[in-house]
């Protein structure tokens, strides 16, 4: 895969979101793997001509090796469908007994004593001192310093924004909360950056420790974060610490993988400039290199807020605090009220986060208007004196706050959504689950989709033959990338049978699959609508940035009140958190087709349907392939927290395991949701490698 | 192959000691160990096609020999993909030699170690870029004063000596923008003014103007003879441009796959070509505004010699066509006070015509 | 050179990331060992002293426990209480390892209560909660006056196709909730012979929003729930008769075949915290009071929508007489 810079500079996608991270502003954000898909995209026409003559043998070859496998393992365990019991392994053994040697020497090992103890200690102290800064600067502080920065960095409109966000986290009641997760986001953001960044010095700078992280990064960009929770509740045991450092290692892949791009993307040119004129290596790394990455690295610290606040909403589960527990416990109540209270300050975080980062990358890159012509205000505040200043600004505004006896948010100054919120979705749930005149109501569409599409589909799946299954991933993995992906599919999925949890994973993957062409047929419809319409944009755009930043926690309820319980709730979570993606991603495709084409194709006479059919669909197709790429990854992930609702399956067996301790069972299932994703990802990723 | 330096007299003093003199140069591309066999074996004739056949190698520059005279306009040109630009990187070892021996003012390039070559890098030789290599977050000023930055010298300093390169090439009052927001041409005077900067023996020019527009070509160019001109710093200058190499070079070296087919001053290459390939090269360039007086005189009959215009060795035949035909009769070709021979009519003409010359340079040798 | 400087940028940069590695590392082991398990939440009170951390579990009966404790140990004794939500089993780690100091309502845990209590010692008992709890099979009250046969777990298999769901592959529906819960009825289901799935709902937030739903609907239903519970004001649910419990019927979990016990709930606090948290401890060893006194905290909690603080306020303004004795 050339990544070239020059292809990703002219094509730089402006909102395809990273797999998972939420995109609440109009930011250009490549994730890693988004790039190098764009970027490729322009070489992958011509070759396709090309491709149907390599293909031919490219896919003989290790089709015939799969078979010759296959066939001999195939009549040795000729069992119809399930995995042959023989080639599979039970770990629960050893794996219950490292749990339990674990949790027995937890306080005295000196592994534990030594190592995790300090990383742990360190964890607590850092957000402890943040989190006591936060509430020392009050609410006053924190509010005037946000704005400020956002004023300095991007004009008063930002500022306005930010000090609203804060605002109404406070009118919501959740002040003390919203400092707590904002503490605990400090200390993992700046982790991850760090970590990332040497991840990626290492990567851009090192072929070989490219050659070593890149399969890891990509395996962990794939993971759904909650497969990630349970060996770090085991390490660190419930609270802040595990739920901090499992939000490092969930956010520090973008940050390493950007990194990583951006230092292999540098301008060769300036490279080459700056060796001949005599700058040492670290000369080069400090002046050309890392400057030159800036945008990247800008763009990877965004990702990594992103990715992180979505995980320490998730990471509320094993006792991270803050705002997601908010959520967490509002729904053990069943009160999409306050689970929404405590949701939208984590939205409006994530806002301010994202176009704050945002906007300084966009300073960067921008060019500084002359100091003349600035505005008086403005150009008091700039320079170092003016960072200075804007800290004692911030300052003043603590201390003046702290003076007039409101450190924390006054009480008195909250509103309460619950009430208004709760008696909409309770109209919404009496309205739509049964009563509905001809097309049924939810509940019905509910049981038909889980009838006629879920359960087909598993037991199709289950009953079909193991090692059918494992050809028709490596055929698929063929078609759509080299050996290589064929390989690393197949194994994947073998090692879901080897694992002993072969029907589990089939049921799962017939959820995500159902989910995905459900998902897709909705998506792209809405996308062809709205790349037709400016205006249909612009109105849908805020409410994929809300339905995308939104902790997947809030969807639960309301869709098992309007579906029961059940795989189909499940489903149609993950199909709410998976369309603003792939809806996105479609606009963009359609929109960046080449207008001369289109023009040409026009005064051809070519109807809107051709035009959409013959032009713009082909054309948009790297694009399209993206979308279903993001698609699988997101809908893999809120399947899997479709556990918490009766969706059973892997997911099932991980709450299983976070809820019981059960290393066995929940290492296994994470595992297994680790190959499925892998699958899924490599089935679907167009000529990664080629 | 004519790889010594040609015997006519260049503008620059051929006895002028060499900064760079360069033997044998090889730069083969593919794996290290390969590669490292290719120079003087049996492969090393092939063409570029039957050797990455062979050995999975390319061969970039073949066996190149030559000087650089101090204070001369060196030109290396050939059209893309001849080895032009990985030559010129050779010579401070941006690109690791192969094979052959390199050395600047006597001293060995290939033999120094990482702090002599920086030092090298440094102080000695600065090289401009066809696609300028400016940093882009940061001013005029600070891209100019970056070389220096890099020798270590403080920042008072280092501003005060760029502010005055920028001046000298013409930025007044664009030290604060970013390269970004400035044209082609200002942000090679950029890369100019920052290779200038460390005030190196010898400048560098990989195809530099390239991507400008013809205009600001021109410009620049002659922003670089008028550098030359005040300053009679040595440069090495890479083109694929006829017209540019001609107008700017005290010698020219064509090369073709990686060799050097013809090192000579821009006459001798348009008057004499070494091969069918030179020749074609050059078949489209007026030769009357490259050519001298020299290749068309003869050798005067008695009287001639007395009388006529007198024309300096170095004119060239268009000139020599005004001044033959404001006078009527043939015009002298005198160097200092001694007269080498007379042009005619018929002599410019034939070499308008690119006939070989009535008489020839044998008078002038 | 491209090549060699490559390898030359890398060397630095890796030396110097190794150095300052180890300088971490000197420096933090320098101090010697840290133990994770005597670590307070970065969120505690600043002024540190007098703080306790409770677990909440996710029902409600349990967020009753803990808000009139909280409020109690907040008001009156001047403790600043934190709380976490934590699911069952690992609450008990948490307890072992001092992240949290007490749990107000264990349903029994005989395998955690073997190896903290009885081994490790990082977790004593703290008394009975005064509230006895039960787990069961429940179909709604308006379906069993319909049919008063169902309360019978021999006469099930007859509603099995009333009760057949989507989820239950053609057979009877038996919802269960959160897999953090203490069940059997897989193995109920089996060795009865039933003709029965059990559908596990995931998350207790997500079998009673199907619970209500059902209701509303008025359809028929089977779910494994317990008592004390708010919901039971909300949907009337009638028992259904399992085989009766009889000490040890239910030690082999793979063989069980009888009804839950009734279980005195229990409290348990984290060892050191018993032996050095003064009045607080006290307090929350002495804290007992009844089904009855617990379901008004929870239906406040949960019906009216008051936040649990508000609940508490109210239950302890209204009830002094029941907690005083408490703070003794």
């Amino acid at each position: 895969m050339t990544a070239t810079p020059t292809h990703s500079k002219a094509r730089t996608p402006a909102r395809i979101p990273g797999s998972r991270a939420a995109a609440p502003s109009g930011a250009a954000r490549p994730g890693g793997r988004a790039t190098s898909h764009t970027a490729s995209a322009p070489q992958d026409r011509p070759r396709r001509g090309l491709r149907g003559l390599a293909a031919g043998r490219a896919f003989l070859l290790p089709m015939g090796i799969a078979v010759a496998l296959l066939i001999p393992l195939a009549t040795a365990f000729p069992g119809a469908g399930s995995w042959p019991a023989a080639l599979a392994v039970d770990l629960s053994g050893p794996l219950g007994r490292a749990g339990d040697w674990i949790i027995d020497h937890r306080d005295s090992h000196p592994l534990f004593l030594y190592l995790f103890g300090h990383v742990s200690n360190a964890v607590v102290v850092a957000v402890r001192a943040v989190y006591v800064l936060l509430l020392a600067a009050g609410w006053t502080g924190v509010t005037a310093l946000a704005a400020l920065v956002a004023w300095r960095l991007a004009g008063i409109r930002l500022a306005a924004t930010c000090a609203a966000a804060f605002a109404a986290c406070g009118l919501l009641g959740m002040w003390v909360p919203t400092m707590q997760t904002l503490a605990l986001m400090v200390v993992a953001v700046a982790a991850s950056v760090v970590l990332g960044a040497l991840l990626g010095l290492a990567a851009g700078l090192s072929p070989r420790a490219d050659r070593v992280l890149r399969p890891v990064l990509d395996t962990m960009q794939i993971l759904p974060a909650f497969a990630y929770l349970l060996p770090m509740v085991l390490v660190f045991g419930i609270g802040v610490p595990a739920a901090v450092l499992a939000t490092v290692v969930y956010a520090a892949p973008p940050m390493a993988r950007l990194t990583a791009l951006g230092l292999r993307e540098a301008d060769a040119g300036v490279m080459e400039a700056a060796a001949s004129l005599g700058a040492t290596g670290r000369q080069r790394l400090l002046t050309a290199r890392l400057p030159l990455a800036r945008r990247q690295l800008l763009l990877g610290v965004n990702q990594a807020i992103m990715t992180g606040l979505s995980m320490a909403v998730i990471a509320s589960v094993i006792g991270a605090g803050g705002l997601g527990d908010r959520v967490y416990q509002a729904l053990a109540s069943v009160d999409v009220g306050a689970a929404l209270a405590a949701g939208i300050p984590i939205v409006l975080l994530a806002v301010v986060l994202d176009r704050t980062a945002d906007a300084a990358g966009r300073r960067l890159g921008a060019d500084p208007v002359p100091l003349g012509e600035q505005h008086l205000l403005r150009r008091v505040f700039s320079g170092w004196y003016g960072r200075l200043l804007t800290l004692l600004a911030a300052v003043a505004v603590a201390v003046v706050g702290r003076m007039a006896g409101t450190s924390v948010w006054p009480e008195s100054w909250t509103v309460s959504l619950a009430d208004p919120v709760n008696s909409a979705v309770a109209w919404m749930t009496d309205h739509l689950y049964s009563g509905v005149p001809v097309v049924g109501g939810t509940a019905d569409w509910a049981a038909r989709f889980t009838g006629w599409i879920l359960d087909p589909l598993r037991s199709g799946l289950q009953a079909a033959p193991w090692w059918l299954l494992l050809l028709t991933a490596c055929a698929l993995a063929l078609l759509a990338g080299t050996w290589r992906t064929a390989l690393t599919a197949v194994l994947a999925l073998g090692a879901v049978g080897v694992l002993g949890v072969w029907e589990t994973s089939l049921d799962t993957l017939s959820q995500v699959l159902a989910a995905v062409a459900v998902t897709l047929v909705l998506g792209f419809a809405i996308a062809v609508g709205a790349a037709r319409s400016a205006r249909a944009e612009r109105m849908l755009r805020p409410v994929l940035d809300i339905c995308q930043t939104l902790p997947q926690f809030v969807y639960l309820i309301p869709v098992v009140a309007l579906f029961g319980v059940g795989r189909a709730p499940a489903a149609a979570a993950a199909i709410v958190y998976a369309l603003p993606a792939v809806v996105r991603i479609t606009v963009q495709g359609l929109r960046e087709v080449d207008p001369t084409v289109v023009e040409s194709a026009r005064s051809l006479g070519a109807t809107r349907a051709q035009l959409l059919r013959q032009v713009q669909l082909p054309l948009a197709r790297p694009a399209l392939l993206l979308a279903v790429n993001q698609a699988v990854v997101l809908v893999l992930a809120v399947v899997i927290i479709g556990g918490l609702v009766g969706g059973g399956a892997l997911g099932y067996d991980v709450v299983l395991g976070l809820a019981q301790g059960d290393l066995a069972t929940g290492l296994v299932a994470g595992a297994a949701i680790v190959c499925l994703g892998l699958l899924l990802d490599r089935v679907t990723q167009p000529a990664k490698e080629a | 192959m004519n790889t010594t330096p040609a015997a006519a007299p260049a503008p620059a003093d051929s006895d002028a000691p060499s900064v760079f003199s360069v033997n044998g140069l090889w730069k083969v591309f593919g794996p290290d160990k390969a590669a490292a066999k290719v120079p003087g074996s049996a492969d090393a004739d092939l063409s570029a096609a039957e050797l990455r056949e062979r050995t999975g190698c390319t061969a970039a520059v073949r066996d190149v020999t030559f000087d650089v005279r101090k204070g001369e306009v060196f030109v290396v040109m050939g059209l893309s993909g001849s080895g032009k630009s990985t030559l010129v990187r050779c010579l401070t070892r941006l690109i690791e030699p192969t094979a052959g021996s390199l050395a600047i003012d006597g001293e060995d390039v290939l033999a120094m170690d990482a702090t002599r070559l920086r030092d090298l890098r440094r102080h000695r030789a600065a090289m401009v870029f066809q696609h300028f290599g400016l940093l882009p977050h940061r001013t005029v000023l600070d891209n100019v004063a970056y070389g220096l930055e890099i020798q270590g010298v403080g920042r008072g300093d280092r501003r005060d000596k760029a502010a005055e390169l920028v001046a000298k090439v013409g930025l007044d009052g664009l030290e604060h923008r970013r390269p970004g927001q400035l044209s082609g041409g200002q942000q090679q005077r950029v890369g100019l003014a920052r290779a200038l900067a460390a005030d190196p023996e010898v400048l560098l020019f990989d195809e530099p103007f390239s991507a400008l527009d013809p205009l600001i070509r021109r410009e620049m160019q002659e922003e670089v003879a008028r550098l030359h001109h005040e300053e009679g710093r040595t440069m090495v200058f890479i083109t694929h441009d006829l017209a540019e190499a001609l107008r700017l070079g005290d010698r020219i070296a064509l090369m073709r796959d990686g060799r050097i087919v013809q090192l000579g001053t821009p006459e001798e290459i348009v008057g004499s070509p070494a091969d069918d390939y030179v020749r074609d090269f050059v078949r489209d360039v007026p030769r009357e505004q490259v050519l001298t007086v020299r290749t068309a005189m003869r050798a005067a009959t008695a009287g001639e010699a007395e009388q006529g215009p007198a024309l300096a060795p170095a004119t060239t035949v268009v000139d020599a066509i005004q001044a033959v035909a404001v006078s009527g009769g043939p015009a002298r070709v005198v160097d200092g006070g001694r007269c080498l021979g007379v042009v005619d009519d018929a002599g410019l003409l034939a070499v308008v015509a690119g006939l070989p010359a009535p008489t020839g340079r044998g008078v002038a040798a | 050179m491209r090549d060699t400087d490559h390898r030359r940028t890398l060397r630095r940069p890796r030396g110097a990331a190794v150095l300052a590695a180890a300088t971490g590392l000197a420096v933090l082991t320098g101090c010697g060992a840290a133990d994770m398990t005597r670590q307070a939440s970065p969120y505690a009170a600043a002024e540190g002293a007098k703080t306790v951390t409770l677990s909440v579990q996710s029902w409600v009966g349990a967020q009753a426990n803990t808000a009139v404790a909280s409020y109690l140990l907040e008001h009156e004794l001047g403790y600043r209480v934190d709380t976490v939500q934590v699911d069952e089993v690992p609450a008990w780690d948490a307890l072992s390892q001092g992240r949290v100091d007490a749990i107000l309502e264990d349903w029994g845990h005989p395998e955690q209560e073997k190896r903290y209590v009885e081994g490790k010692k990082t977790i004593t008992r703290g008394g009975d909660l005064g509230v006895t709890g039960h787990i069961g099979w429940f179909v709604p009250t308006y379906f069993a006056e319909a049919h008063p046969d169902v309360t019978d777990w021999k006469n099930l298999d007859k509603y099995a196709d009333q009760l057949r769901t989507p989820e239950s592959r053609g057979k009877g529906q038996l919802m269960d909730g959160s897999p953090s819960y203490v069940t059997n009825d897989k193995a109920l289901v089996k060795n009865l012979g039933l003709d029965y799935e059990v559908v596990f709902a995931g998350s207790e937030a997500a079998q009673i929003t199907q619970i209500k739903q059902f209701a509303k609907e008025r359809k028929p239903f089977l779910t494994y729930w317990y008592e004390p519970q708010w919901l039971f004001e909300r949907v009337p649910m009638t028992e259904v008769k399992l085989p009766e419990y009889t000490e040890g019927c239910a030690d082999d979990p793979e063989k069980v075949a009888c009804a839950y016990p009734h279980t005195p709930l229990q409290k348990y606090l984290n060892a050191r915290f018993a032996r050095s948290g003064g009045e607080a401890a006290e307090f929350l060893k002495k804290f007992h009071w009844t089904k009855a006194q617990q379901n008004e905290v929870s239906l406040m909690i949960a019906e009216e929508k008051l936040s649990p603080q508000q609940a508490a306020k109210k239950w302890v303004e209204r009830n002094e007489n029941v907690w005083k004795p408490w703070l003794t």
